[in-house]
């Protein structure tokens, strides 16, 4: 009980709502730069959807050719929403997360490229399944070794509250 | 992050807030059936989802839950006089039964019929385990009384306490969901505590910080899963069951017995944590139940004669620096119960949600707030029934298991997670 604080503000009594105000107000970095990336094609018609929100940063694109192996996954070609083309590799510059959203198991190479290029660059994965119950066993053991975060819903605005609550 | 008028949609539960109604759709712990011991005991105040009760046991044995304050002039219960079959005020001796229903108003003539048309607000009040349960929502859908396991073993297998936290229910709850700062705050707690060291699954724990996440949902809430790598190749899952609104469980160790929590609101910036450990098919040894009394374990210390921990803000939860420096405990606080309520309410009384700064391992946080918006609000403007009501939704478990890498948990785990009488959990 030695060194006890005597000033009310000095101490853990200070967690009152009055104390609150005194609180630092400075203005949060706005962004995560989130890159989301439709694994499959009912996949890319919720990304599309998700993509038309205001988002301070993220990016949301396609996979060119989902699910197929032309031999060269290690840089998946990608389809931004606007109709761009681009790199994985270009796209992972200033990321900070890379959010997978997958309906079926046809995107596990895309998955699997995605995966290792973020480990490589120390960016987090994290993968969101939309499924209704039936089959997303597939889909998930899929994604489960390139997602550190994996979220199975029935619920497809899961996807936009997950980069809203991360400030993309 | 979460927008201002969310994160008051969330946090209110007071009379006619979304929230509020959505926690008047279940029975909910109003107090331990201990703080009751006899019939016409003291009775004893209560304070939940912000209102002022006052619970007593009659001459008969009956519960009552009823307004703290007396229809006559407002003069608190908490003085009365709990005998012959009802509560009399102490002011002007006016006596009201366990529905509330005054009996006597001793000022009127001998056969007047005055008291009758003198009601209290009541709830009913049931002992379901070591608890008394309350439901606050319209009687017309009333559930069936809760069917957790913990509260439906022999009383030789569990055990139940209960503190006051200082903060709203929400952050703490948050708390019980999201397992990613176990390996931190808790990491003195795996080695010394004697209801959680010595299990094999604490080596895995400790062997891997960087655990994965998987979020699932559950017909009452959610399963989270936080899986870290095990010996050749396999993982180490621990699965946390999220039963909606309140309820969690921490996943097993070793034989130990089985831990969880279910937050009550006092108000909009108090909660009740009940805490509770049960073993599913053994009775708790001596030892057991005495380091749950003394406040080991995800119990607490309390001041004698009070739920109020002995470690609280007021005391900065005594706080030992030198502790924190060699490692015996991360913060510094000293009890598992103390180390997360010290940080939830250092968060202020109802943390600004519109500050956080969330990242992806938040995930189960999330989804349960989405949960918990979605399921208030379908019952604001559609009367929808919300997950959890149903008793059945009662009966799940949390585990700690090693699968092979290509196991999904929850296939896997269907079993593991199911409360069934007379079979051990799940555990590593
Ligand atoms: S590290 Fe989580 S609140 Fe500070
Ligand atoms: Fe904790």
């Amino acid at each position: 009980m030695q060194n006890r604080p005597i000033l009310l503000n000095s101490c853990a009594r200070a967690a009152t709502a009055a104390e609150a105000r005194f609180r630092i107000d400075a203005p949060i970095t706005p962004s995560r730069g989130a890159r989301v990336v439709a694994l499959d094609r009912r996949a890319e018609s919720i990304v599309r959807r998700v993509a038309e929100q205001r988002w301070s940063s993220a990016r949301f694109f396609v996979c060119e050719s989902p699910g197929s192996s032309n031999g060269d996954m290690a840089d998946v070609a990608l389809l931004s929403t606007d109709g761009s083309a681009s790199r994985l590799s270009t796209e992972l510059i200033g990321a900070d997360v890379a959010v997978m959203v997958a309906t079926a198991d046809d995107g596990a190479e895309a998955a699997c490229a995605i995966g290792d290029a973020c480990t490589l660059r120390g960016i987090m994965t994290a993968g969101v399944v939309i499924s209704d119950g039936f089959g997303a066993e597939a889909t998930v053991s899929a994604l489960r070794p390139h997602a550190r975060v994996l979220m199975v819903t029935r619920d497809e605005h899961d996807v936009a509250e997950v980069l809203s609550a991360l400030r993309a | 992050m979460l927008r201002p008028e969310l994160n008051e949609l969330l946090t209110q539960t007071g009379p006619g807030m979304p929230m509020g109604e959505l926690f008047r759709q279940y029975w909910i712990p109003a107090l331990l059936a201990e703080e009751l011991p006899e019939d016409d005991c003291a009775p004893v105040r209560v304070k939940i989802l912000s209102e002022r009760l006052i619970a007593f046991r009659d001459s008969q044995g009956r519960y009552g839950l009823i307004d703290e304050f007396c229809a006559h002039r407002g003069a608190s219960l908490w003085f009365g006089r709990n005998e012959e079959g009802g509560l009399r005020c102490a002011y002007h001796g006016w006596k009201y039964d366990v529905t509330g229903q005054c009996v006597e108003v001793p000022s009127e003539p001998e056969n007047s019929n005055f008291c009758a048309n003198v009601k209290l607000t009541a709830y009913p009040l049931i002992k379901v385990g070591d608890i008394l349960w309350t439901h606050m929502g319209d009687p017309a859908s009333r559930p069936e009384p809760p069917e957790f396991e913990f509260v439906h073993v022999p009383s030789e297998q569990t055990y139940t306490s209960k503190r006051w936290q200082e903060c709203n229910w929400l952050q703490a709850l948050e708390g019980g969901i999201d397992s990613s700062h176990v390996t931190w705050l808790h990491s003195g707690a795996l080695r010394s505590d004697p209801l959680f060291k010595g299990a094999k699954g604490n080596q895995y724990n400790i062997g891997d910080l960087k655990p994965f996440f998987e979020v699932a949902e559950a017909d009452g809430g959610l399963f989270v899963g936080a899986r870290r790598n095990a010996e050749d190749g396999k993982y180490y899952w621990r699965i946390t069951p999220w039963i909606m609104p309140s309820f969690t469980m921490v996943p097993p160790r070793g034989d130990h017995p089985v831990h969880g929590h279910f937050w009550v609101p006092i108000d909009d910036e108090n909660c009740w944590v009940y805490t509770f450990d049960y073993h599913p098919v053994r009775a708790l040894t001596a030892a057991e139940r005495q380091a749950m009394e003394d406040g080991f374990g995800v119990h607490s210390e309390n001041i004698p004669g009070t739920y109020r921990p002995v470690r609280n803000k007021d005391n900065d939860y005594l706080m030992d620096r030198e502790a924190q420096r060699q490692g015996k405990h991360f913060s510094g606080v000293e009890g598992i119960a103390i180390q997360d309520s010290s940080l939830q309410e250092s968060m202020g009384p109802i943390v600004d949600r519109t500050k956080e700064r969330l990242v992806p391992a938040d995930s189960g946080i999330i989804k349960a707030r989405q949960k918990l918006r979605k399921a208030a609000l379908a019952l604001r403007d559609h009367g929808v029934t919300p997950p959890g009501v149903d008793p059945a939704h009662h009966r799940v478990r949390s585990a700690a298991i090693v699968l092979p890498r290509e196991d999904s948990f929850l296939e896997s785990c269907r079993d593991a997670v199911t409360a069934t009488p007379g079979v051990p959990q799940t555990t590593v």
